[in-house]
């Protein structure tokens, strides 16, 4: 009678004994990076609003973030200091890594080889969620195993330490990983968790996930050789894992590329409409839409108009250009172009991929990485390692697909600004402007604001007040103390 | 002899059941006290001490039924010592908490609340309350999903007998753990009454006066916000991207810049009316009653109303001498109208549309706005049923009585929001939760006097199920207005509702509990008492290493009166008492007892229900509600009291006192958790919390004649709490909100210390070079004057201090009868003194330029934003655009002095027995009366009213007004 299984949550007793027990703990690791992310919407405040493009018409907090001004403590700001979500990932990881050999061990369905996938992948979001929090607070514990009930105080560890992990894990990963999922790729047979290909296309980490995602740890310490081999391995690969480069209006449109799941997400993390993961919240929509794609007066942030023109500055884009008049002449990325708040409309992936202005519910997967992602880092390496044609044939690539003619010195200026420009372009919205000014700050080396606030520490964010009362060995940053 | 004998014990106990609880009680069923069938005189009954003190009960049922009110809490606020009652809002039907001998643990969230409220046990059935799991599913800590009715509400007042509080383990351990937070023990009208009256009818109606309030408009919101642009802005923006709220822009807007007359709209009178009646027949081997009540309750603003059907049937029979059968049925249904707030309403949507301009004030705009409510239902109910049937076999002195009673409520609330009131998209929801309550109870009593030694032994042991469910569905844009389904029933509503955006929630928990005891006690010569308990319990929601509790208590009596002064015609009363023990506490939560375990919960702000990733359902540790360790112990109170009761003059004169120092250990406490490894919080116990306090009731006859008598009663409850120890040898720590330090209060508030403002730049302190900062920003002119209470030159937590107290540190009543010929006058007066406020509302209004177009759940701007409220001159003018958050609340700025004094009740009535028994019959008796409440508040607060304030001491302004209510009723007896 005092012996009850709840039947609210389940105890450590009943835990990895079967398949579905593992299935579950791995789906856990996604989902808690996933909230990582879109906490807050974390990923584009930390990403986007933080570069300053955008202008903030009333929101206190973001206005603060988008001037540098990281002291204030209303508004999401608290929650922004704090790296407690990432860090619910690396223990939902360690503890997967540690734990799901009892799985194999209790369960004859589950296999050697699916294991092996599934620990890959648990590394693999690991690495992930340390890159992430590197970018974001500089040093940070190295924590790799789950200690529960112990929960050792350890201190920050210096970065390129954390980086150098990182890339080893990374690799360990992408050894292991499949290129697509229940295709019968040689390292993943048969179907995953006995689903078809297309339950599983976009949702989870491949081997080209871990491969971009290394181009990207080696890009952020400026090794740009080894950046050029791992996105080397992503563009001559791209067609195993049932990939290519998406056109303009796949990019933009409202059941397009951010929409469900899709193998082009190379690192997306869904909001499936139709398994009900829609949500108000955890999208950049939230942030940016507003009258007249959904009924909202006032944006929470906006790109304005002088700026637009500055950045689609050249004709027949597709993505934006206005003529000679103001008039826009293509509006994929903005709408109300001339009114007060131009609306920033690129990603709207509203309920089930319609134009409806009712309702905020979004359904737009947060996409980490895509194929273009990867060109242009690509092309941003060659161009920096002076492999000038290769970076042009790239970026040409891409410029074509967008309907632009054909990178000119005398047009597009420098190679290495016209890369980060069409980076900006492309990938605006997506959560990668404010590193990638960093970079390319790195490559001007000039006194430039961000220099110098890369000089100075101050790229990094504080830490929250609560983070620093709970492990006694933590310092606060220098720039922020 | 041994017929005697029996009889003797039967009324030994008849006499305690029926009045109070006593060393010697073995809640007995009720047999008739006129039943002599087996003697021809009536012996005298032997005093048996009392433990209890004499003030522990409503000293008159009849003058708290002329409150007029509908719940056990508002009946009994400032009525019992030692009991403080939070009514934080005047909407009719809704929850109060109560708080028996203070607080013992600390309150982050609602769901903490659940676990201090004290056992209600309603005619020997303990009752379930709603549990707080659904919070899990909750982005918004708002209130509970599902009706959230007030449970205590299922008996009439005018049927109950007596109402008992049971807060010193002398009479409180029997309960076991479920009781730990006290216990209140309602005993319902059994017998015929003296004069074998066999009908009662009660009745009375009145109304809820409409609130007089003040409302303001735009141009009023918008003076104010002219004096900080003045002072702060040279053109009128305090920089590019200032945006001026368009609804205060355009002064020819009549919407918000005429007629502010919402109020006519949004405020009425709300009718009350209550009926009862009671038929009791039967004799001397059987006697059975029969009631049926109800009650309706109409709230002062959006046509707010709660009803109640109450019927109830109770049975005794003794077929033979040895045998008592008793059984008793009590059904209920409740009725709520609910209050149209947006902010609970986005709260149980997670949904928040467009904030950029609140309603209008404007009579006619806002009148189209409530008409579109036509089109929408909340229907909002619950249905109860409790009860019990019992046998008891008497063999010469040895009594056995075994008890099945139940406990079951559910509660539904089916709701439609059609979408013309949220940016054209239809809301649906429906749930259906039960709570269910079963248990046996099994007592075996064996006494026996021996010359002046009289021996009481009782063994008994309990079993106790309890369940609780709840189905939840909600849905948005469904095809149209006029289709609703209900959204737990089958697949059909898939075509109502797109199925992407139903979502459906089902969860149920248990908790089982055993408890055996033995008890023993001795009085010597009616004087000397002693008794000692025994108990052990053990509960499905301990971990399985310390499943079960021990827990003894010991308690002693004397009759001093007896013993020293039996002659003394002054002194008709004196009584000593002592208790001494421990009392196991139970977890609500059954995760606790599972140690480390696996959830679903991998959701984040705003979007906190997402149980899977790619539709597949997860398993993570619980990173939000926090870790929970492995070698949990019970907590356990330990209590010492002593008590006297003094009577002087044939008890003309009564004075009762308790003093006690409770102290509650070894209590889970939620900390912050270890980051690091993804933790928000973590679960350690080791909380270690001391309350102390006076229970005082003094009572007396100020004149009593035959023509005129005046009796004045006060009853004082002191309180006091402090921290004597936090898990992990902590000396302080913070959570949330709140910083629990050694040696400082738990309820206790943590904030800034104001000290004027910064005028000038050249006003802000330096040091060596460097400004003082608040958290690393320099502070300018317009800031405040913050306190650095640590010296470092940064104002940070660090220079919070601890302030302040939620729970009032003195509460009581004092009650005056005046009677002359057949008219009596009662005032009753209710006061809290030495009590704090956050005054949030405030610091809301000041904070508008972070608090517009928010999506933050507090700064949600209702209606009543348009009414005027508080004292703005208190307020410096700060800085609004600063990033020091000049306005929050959490500075002394706006904590206030929460102390006041209310006349609670006035009441005037005739007792027509004199002008009918001539008449009629002399059976009758009739008694008129009209009664008026809440009419008078005096208090230092400068909010609306010092009673409107949430379980964390903050006054957002949101809730309902206690209405001033009048009514004209009676009561008959036939």
């Amino acid at each position: 009678m005092l012996d009850i299984d709840s039947s609210r949550l389940v105890s450590e007793e009943n835990m990895w004994l079967k398949l579905e027990d593992s299935r579950a703990a791995l789906m856990g690791v996604y989902g808690l990076t996933k909230a990582a992310l879109n906490d807050h919407n974390a990923h584009w405040l930390y990403g986007e609003v933080r570069s300053g493009d955008f202008s903030i018409p009333i929101r206190q907090d973001l206005k603060a973030i988008s001037s540098h001004n990281l002291s204030p403590s209303y508004g999401v700001m608290e929650d922004l200091k704090s790296w407690r979500r990432f860090y619910a990932v690396i223990n939902a990881a360690n503890i997967f890594i540690e734990r799901v050999p009892e799985v194999l061990a209790n369960d004859k369905r589950y296999t050697d080889n699916n294991m092996v996938v599934d620990v890959a992948q648990a590394r693999f979001l690991r690495a992930f969620a340390y890159f992430y929090m590197v970018r974001i607070w500089g040093d940070v514990p190295l924590i790799t195993s789950s200690q529960e009930g112990k929960f050792t105080d350890a201190p920050r560890e210096d970065q390129f330490k954390v980086l150098a992990w990182v890339q080893q894990e990374l690799e360990a990963a992408a050894a292991d990983l499949p290129y697509r999922y229940s295709v019968n790729d040689p390292q993943q047979i048969g179907n995953y968790y006995n689903e078809a290909p297309s339950r599983w296309d976009g949702a989870l980490a491949r081997k080209l996930t871990a491969y971009a995602l290394l181009a990207h740890v080696a890009a952020w310490q400026s090794n740009y050789p080894d950046a050029a081999t791992y996105s080397k391995f992503v563009v001559d690969n791209y067609g195993k894992a049932g990939m290519g480069l998406i056109p303009s209006e796949t990019l933009s449109a409202a059941n397009g590329f951010f929409y469900d799941k899709n193998s082009n997400q190379l690192l997306g993390f869904g909001h499936v409409y139709n398994h009900v993961e829609g949500s108000f919240t955890g999208h950049i929509e939230e942030l940016t839409l507003a009258t007249p794609v959904v009924d909202k007066t006032i944006p929470d942030m906006f790109l304005p108009k002088d700026k637009i023109l500055q950045y689609f500055n050249e004709a027949n884009d597709q993505r934006f250009s206005a003529d000679t008049l103001g008039n826009p002449t293509s509006e994929n990325y903005f709408r109300n172009f001339n009114g007060r708040y131009p609306i920033f409309s690129k990603i709207k992936c509203i309920l089930g991929g319609v134009t409806n202005p009712t309702f905020r519910l979004f359904s737009s997967a947060t996409v980490f990485t895509r194929l273009e992602d990867i060109y242009l880092l690509r092309a941003e390496s060659l161009a920096v390692l002076g492999e000038t044609n290769g970076a042009i044939d790239l970026l040409n690539t891409l410029r074509e697909r967008r309907g632009l003619a054909k990178y000119a010195f005398e047009k597009n200026g420098e190679l290495v600004d016209a890369i980060f420009h069409e980076r900006n372009r492309e990938l605006m919205g997506e959560g990668h402007r404010w590193y990638d000014l960093i970079r390319y700050s790195r490559l001007k080396n000039d006194n430039s604001p961000i220099n110098q606030m890369i000089r100075a520490n101050a790229i990094y964010w504080p830490i929250a007040k609560d983070v620093l009362a709970q492990n006694s060995k933590l310092t606060q940053n220098e720039y922020w103390k | 002899m041994s017929v005697k004998w029996k009889f003797k014990s039967l009324m030994i106990l008849t006499l305690l059941s029926a009045q109070m609880a006593d060393a010697d009680e073995l809640n007995e069923f009720f047999v008739d006290k006129q039943d002599t069938s087996q003697t021809d005189t009536v012996p005298e009954l032997r005093a048996v001490y009392r433990f209890d003190q004499a003030n522990n009960k409503v000293g008159s049922i009849k003058n708290i039924s002329l409150i007029t009110a509908h719940s056990l809490p508002q009946l009994i606020k400032g009525e019992l010592p030692g009991v403080y009652v939070s009514e934080s809002n005047g909407e009719p039907g809704t929850s109060q908490q109560m708080f028996v001998r203070g607080l013992n643990k600390p309150i982050f969230t609602n769901r903490d609340i659940y676990s201090t409220q004290p056992l209600i046990v309603l005619d020997g059935v303990p009752q379930i309350g709603e549990h707080p799991f659904s919070f899990d599913i909750q982005n918004y800590d708002v209130e509970r999903i599902g009706p959230e009715n007030n449970l205590l509400t299922t008996f009439d007042i005018d049927n109950i007998e007596s109402i008992v509080v049971h807060k010193d383990l002398a009479t409180l351990a029997k309960y076991g753990p479920i009781g730990v937070n006290g216990v209140i023990e309602i005993t319902s009208k059994k017998s015929l009454g003296p004069d074998k009256k066999r009908i009662s009818v009660n009745s009375y109606g009145g109304f809820s006066a409409r609130p007089a309030v003040t409302t303001i408009n735009g141009s009023y919101e918008n003076a104010f916000r002219k004096q900080f642009y003045d002072l702060f802005t040279t053109n009128g923006r305090y920089n590019e991207d200032d945006v001026y709220p368009i609804y205060l822009s355009d002064s020819l807007n009549n919407n918000y810049f005429g007629p502010s007359n919402w109020s006519d709209s949004y405020y009425h009178n709300g009718y009350n009316y209550g009926a009862n009646a009671t038929v009791a027949g039967g004799g001397n081997r059987s006697n059975f009653q029969f009631n049926l009540g109800t009650i309706q309750n109409g709230g002062t603003a959006e046509d707010t109303e709660f009803d109640k059907l109450n019927a109830r049937f109770y049975l005794n029979l003794r077929p033979f001498n040895w045998l008592v059968f008793e059984t008793l049925v009590n059904v209920n249904r409740l009725n709520r109208d609910r209050n149209k707030n947006l902010r609970n309403r986005y709260a149980m949507m997670g949904y928040f549309p467009d904030l950029g301009a609140p309603i209008s004030p404007n009579k006619e705009v806002y009148d189209k706005y409530l008409d579109e409510f036509d089109k929408s239902f909340d229907n909002n109910f619950n249905n109860l049923l409790g009860g019990f049937f019992g046998l008891q076999f008497n063999v010469d002195r040895l009594r056995f009585k075994t008890k099945f009673g139940i406990d079951y409520n559910e509660g539904y609330r089916d709701l439609f929001y059609p979408s013309t009131i949220l940016e054209s998209n239809n809301f649906a929801s429906n749930y259906y939760g039960y709570n269910q309550r079963i248990l046996i109870d099994n007592t075996l009593v064996y006494d026996f006097q021996n010359d002046a030694n009289y021996f009481y032994f009782e063994a008994g042991n309990s079993f106790t199920w309890d369940v609780f469910k709840y189905n939840y569905a909600y849905a948005f844009k469904g095809v149209n207005d006029y289709i609703k389904i209900n959204l737990l029933g089958g697949d059909q509503n898939s075509s109502v509702f797109p199925k992407q955006l139903i979502y459906k929630f089902l969860d149920r928990t248990r908790h089982n509990m055993i408890s055996v005891y033995g008890k023993g006690s001795y009085t010597y010569d009616n004087t000397y008492t002693a008794s000692l308990m025994l108990r052990y319990d053990g509960s499905s929601n301990a971990q399985p290493t310390a499943r079960w509790f021990f827990s003894p208590t010991l308690s002693l009596g004397w009759n001093a009166k007896n013993s020293l002064m039996a002659d003394n015609e002054q002194i008709s009363q004196l009584n000593f008492r002592a208790s001494v023990g421990r009392l196991g506490i139970y977890n609500m939560y059954d995760n606790y007892s599972q140690g480390p375990s696996y959830t679903a919960q991998i959701g984040y702000t705003g979007n906190m229900i997402v149980p899977s990733y790619n539709a597949f359902a997860a398993l993570v540790r619980p990173y939000e509600v926090g870790w929970v360790g492995y070698d949990i112990p019970w907590s356990y109170m330990d209590e010492v009291n002593i008590g006297m009761d003094l009577g002087l003059q044939q008890n003309k004169l009564q004075f009762s006192l308790d003093a006690y120092v409770r102290d509650t250990k070894d209590q889970l406490v939620m900390l912050p958790g270890k980051r690091d490894f993804g933790y928000k919080y973590q679960y350690e116990s080791g909380l270690d919390v001391r309350n102390m306090g006076v229970d005082l009731g003094i009572s007396g006859d100020i004149i009593n004649k035959s023509q005129l008598s005046w009796n004045s009663g006060i009853i004082l409850g002191f309180n006091t709490n402090k921290i004597l120890a936090l898990p992990n040898g902590l000396d302080e720590v913070a959570v949330d909100n709140r910083l629990l330090k050694v040696g400082e209060r738990v309820d206790a508030f943590w904030l800034l210390e104001n000290q004027g403002i910064y005028l000038t730049d050249n006003d802000v302190p330096q040091q060596s070079g460097q400004l003082l900062t608040y958290r690393a920003i320099d502070l300018k002119a317009g800031d405040p004057i913050w306190k650095d209470q640590n010296g470092d030159f940064n104002i940070d937590d660090e220079d919070r201090i601890v302030k302040g107290n939620i729970i009032p540190k003195v509460s009581g009543s004092w009650n005056n009868s005046l009677r002359y010929n057949n008219f009596d006058l009662n005032l009753n007066f209710y006061f809290n003194l030495g009590r704090s406020i956050m005054n949030q509302e405030m610091s809301n209004r000041f904070n508008f330029i972070e608090n517009e177009n928010a999506r933050e759940i507090d700064a949600i701007k209702e209606i009543t934003y348009w009414e005027k409220r508080g004292d703005y001159s208190k307020y410096p003018l700060y800085n609004p655009w600063s990033s020091v958050s000049p306005y929050q609340v959490n500075q002394s700025l706006f904590l206030e002095n929460g102390s006041f004094v209310k006349l609670r009740t006035v009441s005037l009535g005739y007792n027509m027995k004199d002008v009918l028994s001539s008449k009629y019959s002399k059976k009758m008796d009739l008694y008129v009366y009209l009664s008026a409440n809440n009419l008078l508040t005096l208090s230092p607060y400068s909010g609306r009213d010092p009673e409107l304030v949430n379980y964390l001491g903050y006054d957002l302004g949101y809730s309902l007004p206690l209405p001033k209510t009048f009514a004209l009723g009676f009561k008959l007896n036939l």
